[in-house]
Formats: structure tokens, C-alpha cells, sequence
């Protein structure tokens, strides 16, 4: 991280997020993502029996990873990394291998079934190029999701990574993450089955509807 | 304290069925063309025939592997921007490129074993092995530099590809030679020989020709090459047993995927079909001095290595991808 630099991350402050899910909402709408796949989503876990029981969240999106392993893993190089650190997709480039969602340990990836190329969270590129907020911190009710500048010491982002311990999702791969969270829960942090989520779906095209949806692309 | 997960979105595969096919393939390629190659360049007359049905596969496979990966694409009618957008740290592009140059040097491999010309045999098995070694080294590559799960970003990874590559193509070469000469009646000795034309002749053609050029009997033949079948059958286990071993102490999740392989829902197949009828079944056939000369057995043997090979395929694939990571 050079001085001088843009360089986007996010915060996720749990202790604010209340679980509403209105980011992987907003995230659906802002960004048309088709049935059955998420580019952010919260997973939930339960702890305890009663009465001492709670529910922790976990918001989880693309971490931008300064060491993205899709990017170095993509044959077409149509996975890139901006100059700004947010990792992007060339939709026109990629062939949909699927080697990238085999690639990234975070598992944020999808292959879209309309489009049949691979997809994740932009960080809403559309809307920060513009000066504006990722949809999913915009919506944020509880003000969990700080979304800015990390090299710049005055920004909200900051100042939290600074005087707050974070912590980011499987700092063992190497991959050095642009997605810090703050008070995240040992339980939802590693890996676990919804009790009605199979998993690991077979990837598919849908192509009955891949005519009559191109053309909102 | 357990927390059990309320809400969790279900994620995508990485790689797929068609992708453990492919791999398949390209294993029986590499491994029939490093058997011919070796029938070849070692001077062993009497392994002659497997070096030509060795030569023939290679190609046939390569051909057909392909198809299955393009299919597989979630645009199949980009594939060719393979070649224009190059990324060298993607084992997909080496992929690209090997698979593309592998099967020409194996064409015109075979062009010269039906030439019977000596000299460009050798100069292009030397050529051909590296490249048949990578082939299918770089898919072992493709399983090691992806993190999705545990059983697959270990080191171990090429070298168990490139071992269970030779089991099964070792496999498929007795398989293809038993048929040939029981099924259809060709005659293996004159397959070999210098006449290129595959004709089929009585057994007692095939026996005079055996005689006179010197090749073997066929269960004697096999029974020599079964012995290079059960050492790498051997390594097989051993390479299979210690990632195990490592997954089981490695992390929560690896531990977790070991556990559905040796008791979950993989075991059945990891187990009974991988293990025991896969490896350790042709291994007695193929090592016990009453069962090692008799074609049957080495029938039953071939083609158990082949479904366990497969299996071993499927369950690094799919079951790699079978717990819950995230």
C-alpha cells in the first residue's frame, strides 16, 4: 500500500450489523443478479440454548484481495485487478471455466446462468466510480458497512482499521483481503451447511431464459 | 460451544463431472503413450504390439478430452480466446498450449510406428514423453494451485495425477490388447510387425507369426507388463494413503473431508470401489503366481483398475468439493 494511492476496502462492523439482510437486497436489485445466486449475502448462525442464546451474522461479499489467486488462476485474463485494488471481471473475455470459483477460498463466485460468465461483487464499480457508495453500504440500517479509502488516514475506514482490532476470513491463504471485520464469530467464520442449503450446486446455463434476458444486460 | 449455521447461501462447483472425464482421458492418453514409448525405445520386441496399441490410444483420447472441456464452458463458442488472452500464471493457459502441440507430436508419433520407422520412433517418443508427462502433470497443477478445497491445494497432487495416470493407462493397453486379439481375433504379433494393415487372422496364423518374429504369448506378455501395473499400482496406494493421513490432521476442513471420505458419504466409493476394488483386488490378481499368467484374471484386473481410477477421478472432484468450506 503506497501513499498517494487509491485503495478501496470495506469495514464490517458486527457489532452493528442486526441481520436484516437488506444489503444482499440491495446488492440483488442494484445489481440484476439472477435467481439462485448471491454476490452478497449474510450467513447466520445460531449459538447456545436458552436463555442464553444469540444469533451472530456474517455479511459476506468479494474480498478484493490485494493477492487475488482468480486473478492469478484465470487462463483468459479476463479476471483483473484496477488499479485501485478493486478486482473486476471482463465480462466480454471470460469463456465461464469456472476455474476461478474453483480458485477463490472465499467462494464468491458464480457462474451467471443468463450470461454463462463467472461473477462476483464489483464493489459496485458503477456507483464508486461516480463518488458514490456500494448499494449494500448505502442500504446498511445499522451503519455496519464502511465502505472507503484505505490509504486515506482522515477516512471513516481508517480511522475504524486503525483503533479497532480487525480481523479478515482466512488470512492463511495468502491472500491478503480488502474486507476487515470487526467482532466476527469463530462459529459463523468457518465453514458450515445451511439446514436447507445443498452446497455445492451444479453450475448450469439457463438457456431458455438467456434470449429474453439479454437484452437488460 | 458449536454454532449451528441457521442461514448460509448454497455455492456453485468449480469443476464439474465432464471436468473429472476429462481428466480421465487425458490420463489414459499420457499413460498409453508412455507404455508405447517405453515398448519402443526399451528394444523389447516382445512388448512391441502394447507399444502400437499404445500409440493408437494416445491420439484417439486426446481427441475426444477436448470436446468434453468445451462443453463444459459456460460459453463454449469462446474457447479460442484461450490462445489470444495468455495468462502464464494459469495452468489453464500451459493447458491450452500442451494440449494443442501433445496431440500432434502423438499424431505424427503414430505416422512413424506405421512407418516402422526406428529412428523417427525414438526421436519422437523422446519428444512426445515430456510432453504426455506434462499433459497431464498440468491438470494435477490445475487441482494444486486452487484453493477450493483441502484435498486438492496440496503438493502431493501432480505426482498422485501423474501415478494413477499410468495405473489406468497401463490398465486400458492390457484391456485393449486382450479384446483385439479375443474378441475380434487380431493377431497381436502381426499387428506389431511391419506390415501396417490390421488384418484379422485365425489364432494358428497369429501362433506362426508369434513364432517367427519372436513375440511371446499374450498372457505371458501380460503378465510381464502387469508387474510394472501392480508397482505403480503400490505407489498408487501409497501416495493416496499418505494424503489421507495428512488430511485427517491437516485442518477442521480437511479433517472433515477425509472423515466423508473414509466413513461419510464418500466412503462407499473411496473405500470399496477406489481401494479395494480398484487397487488392492488387481493388485492379488496381478502379483499371485496362479492368477498372473491367466488372461482372465488379467481381463478382471484391467478393467477393475480402470473403474478404480475413475472413481479416484470423481471422488477428488466431486467429493473434493462436498463439505462445506465457507
Amino acid at each position: 500500500m503506497s501513499k498517494g494511492e487509491v485503495r478501496y476496502g470495506m469495514v464490517i462492523d458486527l457489532r452493528r450489523c442486526v441481520g436484516c439482510h437488506a444489503c444482499s437486497v440491495a446488492c440483488k436489485s442494484e445489481n440484476d443478479v439472477p435467481l439462485g445466486v448471491f454476490r452478497s449475502w449474510v450467513k447466520q448462525v445460531e449459538k447456545g440454548s436458552y436463555p442464553n442464546v444469540r444469533k451472530h451474522f456474517l455479511p459476506s461479499l468479494c474480498n478484493h484481495c490485494e493477492k487475488p489467486i482468480c486473478v492469478r488462476n484465470c487462463p483468459t485474463t479476463a479476471s483483473y485487478r484496477r488499479e485501485d485494488g478493486v478486482v473486476l471481471i471482463d465480462y466480454d473475455k471470460c469463456i465461464g471455466c469456472g476455474y476461478c470459483i474453483a480458485s477463490c477460498p472465499y467462494q464468491v463466485r458464480f457462474i451467471n446462468p443468463l450470461r454463462g460468465t463467472a461473477e462476483k461483487c464489483t464493489f459496485c464499480q458503477h456507483r464508486i466510480d461516480n463518488g458514490v457508495v456500494p448499494s449494500c453500504v448505502n442500504t446498511c440500517n445499522g451503519r455496519a458497512r464502511v465502505f472507503g479509502d484505505l490509504n486515506d488516514p482522515n477516512s471513516e475506514i481508517a480511522k475504524l482499521i486503525a483503533t479497532q482490532p480487525v480481523q479478515v476470513l482466512k488470512a492463511d491463504s495468502g491472500t491478503e483481503p480488502r474486507v476487515y471485520y470487526i467482532n466476527p464469530d469463530a462459529g459463523a467464520m468457518k465453514g458450515g451447511y445451511g439446514p436447507d442449503s445443498k452446497v455445492h450446486l451444479e453450475r448450469g446455463r439457463n438457456w431458455s431464459l438467456s434470449t429474453t434476458e439479454k437484452g437488460r444486460e | 460451544m458449536d454454532a449451528t449455521v441457521v442461514y448460509n447461501i448454497p455455492h456453485q462447483q468449480g469443476l464439474q463431472v465432464f471436468i473429472a472425464i476429462y481428466f480421465y482421458l487425458t490420463g489414459l492418453s499420457a499413460g498409453s503413450f508412455v507404455i508405447s514409448v517405453v515398448a519402443y525405445l526399451l528394444g523389447k520386441t516382445e512388448y512391441k504390439p502394447l507399444g502400437k496399441i499404445g500409440a493408437f490410444l494416445a491420439p484417439i483420447l486426446l481427441v475426444i478430452a477436448p470436446i468434453l472441456l468445451i462443453t463444459d464452458l459456460g460459453k463454449p463458442m469462446r474457447f479460442f480466446y484461450l490462445f489470444f488472452n495468455v495468462n502464464p500464471t494459469s495452468p489453464l493457459t500451459w493447458g491450452t498450449f500442451l494440449l494443442t502441440i501433445y496431440p500432434i507430436s502423438c499424431l505424427i508419433y503414430l505416422y512413424y510406428v506405421l512407418k516402422g520407422n526406428q529412428k523417427m520412433i525414438k526421436t519422437f517418443g523422446i519428444i512426445g514423453i515430456p510432453l504426455a508427462i506434462s499433459v497431464h502433470g498440468y491438470t494435477g497443477f490445475v487441482l494444486a494451485l486452487a484453493k477450493f478445497s483441502p484435498i486438492w491445494n496440496n503438493s502431493l497432487m501432480p505426482l498422485l495425477w501423474l501415478i494413477s495416470a499410468m495405473v489406468s493407462g497401463i490398465g486400458l493397453v492390457i484391456f485393449v490388447a486382450i479384446v483385439m486379439e479375443k474378441v475380434f481375433s487380431v493377431s497381436l504379433a502381426k499387428f506389431a510387425g511391419e506390415m501396417s494393415t490390421e488384418t484379422s487372422t485365425g489364432k494358428m496364423l497369429a501362433e506362426t507369426a508369434a513364432s517367427s518374429t519372436g513375440v511371446m504369448p499374450l498372457n505371458e506378455m501380460l503378465g510381464g507388463v502387469g508387474k510394472y501395473l501392480a508397482g505403480f499400482i503400490i505407489f498408487d496406494l501409497f501416495l493416496v494413503f499418505s494424503e489421507i493421513l495428512v488430511l485427517l490432521t491437516e485442518s477442521e476442513e480437511a479433517a472433515a473431508l477425509a472423515a466423508s471420505l473414509l466413513t461419510g458419504d464418500y466412503s462407499f466409493l473411496f473405500l470399496g470401489l477406489e481401494i479395494l476394488l480398484g487397487a488392492l483386488i488387481p493388485l492379488f490378481l496381478l502379483l499371485h503366481p496362479r492368477t498372473s499368467r491367466s488372461l482372465a484374471a488379467q481381463t478382471v484386473a484391467a478393467v477393475l483398475v480402470l473403474i478404480g481410477v475413475m472413481t479416484m477421478r470423481y471422488i477428488v472432484i466431486i467429493g473434493g468439493q462436498s463439505v462445506p468450506f465457507n
